[in-house]
């Protein structure tokens, strides 16, 4: 280790951080190797917290940023004059193992610019992967990116070693595509998800039949797109989103607010404020769609192909679709209590078991720490309705509003 | 009969023992706080392990593993009423056996519900923000929890660091646990003095800081957040906050 490295790292991890992906879940394994170190836990743990309020809970770096695409989007074009660094294996490794015994980070998360060619960079990625399983005896979570036209051979060797992979889809039409990554084919990028996803589905269906077939990915692959940078509409990249995890069984699909960092006439004004709300939006409606049993067909009408910036995705749901409440909080299933906006996996849970004894009451909701503020417009408890207005979407809407400008007046009679 | 023990968890459950086979407990107290009541005449309860565990085991068999695991997250927490707060949920327990941990918002069940979870997420948190340096070849984390969870985190660390030696040191309850060759163990009324950083450490917590920094977005700036995740108490010990 020497000064060089403070160099080095700072150019990759500035070059690294717009890559969302930090989760270090869906993997538990013991420490079981003889002199090794480290273990994943399945729930993944974030060790510390930037202050933008990300989770950092992997080491994220790239290993080169020196990169033959001129992707219009992206910082690490070629066409850009910036510095350039590229890491060694070793580097990388003894960087993950010093950060990881003293309980920085839960892992690795190395990705690449594309240098010299797709194979030359997958090789480079594998060469890391493998001196830090089998030379530094590393078992903490390591997810790497696979480089879209890679050799299948390399990506199948990768794949045995890495907890998680990913192929970033980077936008969501074939359109935008090559408007802004001319290089990018969607092709090259489907290629790899898929085998991928048939390596995962074959490892799977071995460890059904011997114990200890190899793993493959078992913390599943994920992806990323940009949003914001192209005019897609929320119902687009949503449905892109469905497909992704319906076709491929993809874990995460996640969004990146595109944050204007050069211009080009194919992109939005370097002074546009990167549209954080609207990937909140759809960070929420990724959720209800993976554990809320929603489709995503279901959040968009035949006139409205965006969600609404002013309510979250469940209660917009709820408005335009009201002839399905109230629910009546004691008779209603499970998928139905999940339907109800301000109720969680957990409160829906425990109302189940709370039933089993007796009749829930609007007070033990309150006590369930319910969110009552929502639901109670769109619930019966012991058939009473709780919402101050009638049950019509317009008044509901007035009715919140209302008591957001209350809440806002009375911050300043202190 | 208020009961009074010694503070371990044992000594906890004997007295609940006592409750049901020599006379009702009108409260349990730690010895050493104890305040002499008006009201109750009070006995000191000696530890009795084979008592404890009867206890323990009634609880596991038939309230609920979950039921016995909330109790003991319980006596770890801060909770100054804790040992009263289970004592009522026991006898309440004890007479709802399975049925129990069903009653999620009951008078009796919630406190213990939401103590649990208290202790739970800070011990899930310190997973994440506890921080080692390496100090002549041995992994040194301190820090100083609300609750006492220093036993709920040496199986994870020792699992993790299996062929390290380390010393996890809560400064607040004078309390370690001590990692090596595969055992570990928690040792009271240790004090340990800051020691200094060799050259190598300083330049690895250097780079983490730098990176640490470096990896913030500014135009996602969100100080807030920061501090829900990481509150203040947490952060004296936390290398990148130092």
């Amino acid at each position: 280790m020497d000064d060089n490295l403070f160099e080095k790292l700072r150019i990759l991890s500035d070059a690294a951080k717009y890559d969302v992906s930090c989760v270090s879940s869906g993997v538990e394994r013991k420490n079981n190797t003889v002199g090794g170190i480290g273990n994943a836990s399945a729930a993944g743990i974030c060790h510390a917290w930037s202050s933008d309020g990300r989770c950092i809970s992997l080491l994220k770096i790239l290993l080169t940023n020196d990169c033959i695409y001129d992707c219009k989007y992206c910082l690490n074009r070629v066409t850009n004059p910036i510095e350039r660094a590229t890491f060694t294996p070793e580097e990388v490794a003894e960087l993950t193992i010093q950060f990881y015994r003293r309980n920085y980070i839960e892992g690795l998360f190395l990705s690449s610019a594309v240098e010299k060619s797709p194979d030359y960079t997958m090789e480079n990625i594998y060469r890391a992967l493998e001196l830090l399983r089998y030379k530094y005896n590393f078992w903490g979570y390591v997810h790497v990116k696979v480089i879209p036209g890679a050799n299948a051979l390399l990506i199948q060797k990768t794949g045995m070693l890495a907890d998680r992979v990913s192929v970033n889809i980077e936008l969501p039409t074939r359109e935008s595509l090559s408007i802004l990554a001319p290089q990018k084919k969607v092709e090259n990028i489907l290629k790899p998800m898929s085998l991928i996803h048939n390596e995962i589905s074959r490892a799977i269906e071995d460890k059904n039949h011997f114990s200890n077939a190899p793993r493959f990915v078992p913390g599943g692959q994920s992806t990323q797109m940009i949003i914001g940078a192209t005019p897609d509409s929320d119902k687009t990249i949503l449905n892109v989103s469905q497909n992704l995890y319906d076709k491929f069984r993809m874990k995460r699909v996640f969004f990146s607010a595109y944050i204007p960092v050069m211009s080009s006439p194919n992109l939005p004004a370097v002074s546009t404020m990167p549209p954080l709300l609207r990937e909140h939006r759809l960070y929420q409606a990724d959720w209800l769609m993976r554990y809320y049993y929603f489709n995503s067909s279901e959040l968009f009408t035949e006139i409205e192909p965006n969600l609404d910036l002013e309510f979250d995705p469940k209660m917009m749901y709820a408005l335009r679709n009201i002839d399905r409440f109230p629910i009546e909080i004691n008779k209603a299933s499970y998928e139905e209590l999940l339907r109800i906006p301000g109720l969680g996996v957990t409160s829906a849970q425990r109302i189940i078991r709370e039933r089993k004894n007796a009749q829930i009451s609007y007070d033990s909701l309150k006590k369930m720490r319910t969110v009552l503020k929502r639901a109670k417009y769109f619930i019966t408890v012991k058939g009473k309705y709780y919402g101050n207005t009638k049950l019509d979407p317009d008044e509901i809407k007035a009715e919140i509003r209302m008591k957001e400008i209350q809440k806002q007046i009375s911050i300043f009679e202190i | 009969m208020d009961y009074l023990y010694d503070g371990t968890f044992e000594g906890l459950m004997t007295c609940i023992y006592y409750h049901y086979k020599k006379g009702k407990a009108t409260g349990i107290y730690v010895i050493s706080n104890y305040q002499q009541s008006i009201v109750y005449q009070s006995e000191i309860v000696e530890t009795d392990i084979l008592k404890a565990e009867i206890v323990s085991d009634a609880i596991n068999r038939l309230i609920s593993k979950e039921a016995y695991v909330h109790v003991y997250y319980c006596y770890l927490s801060n909770d100054a009423e804790k040992e009263n707060l289970i004592l009522d949920f026991l006898i309440f327990a004890f007479k709802y056996g399975r049925n129990t941990m069903n009653f999620y918002t009951h008078e009796k069940v919630l406190p213990i519900n939401e103590i649990y979870k208290r202790v739970a997420r800070e011990e899930h948190r310190v997973l994440g923000i506890l921080r080692f340096s390496e100090i002549g070849g041995i992994l040194y984390a301190k820090y100083s929890p609300d609750n006492d969870i220093s036993i709920l985190l040496a199986d994870h660390f020792a699992d993790r660091y299996k062929h390290e030696k380390f010393i996890i040191y809560d400064e607040k309850r004078k309390k370690v646990v001590v990692y090596a060759n595969n055992n570990w163990e928690i040792k009271e009324n240790i004090n340990i003095d800051d020691i200094e950083f060799s050259i190598k450490e300083t330049m690895i917590q250097k780079l983490w800081k730098q990176y640490f920094t470096d990896l913030a977005i500014k135009e996602r700036k969100n100080i807030n957040l920061q501090f829900q995740f990481v509150p203040s108490r947490y952060r004296k010990n936390m290398t990148e906050f130092k």
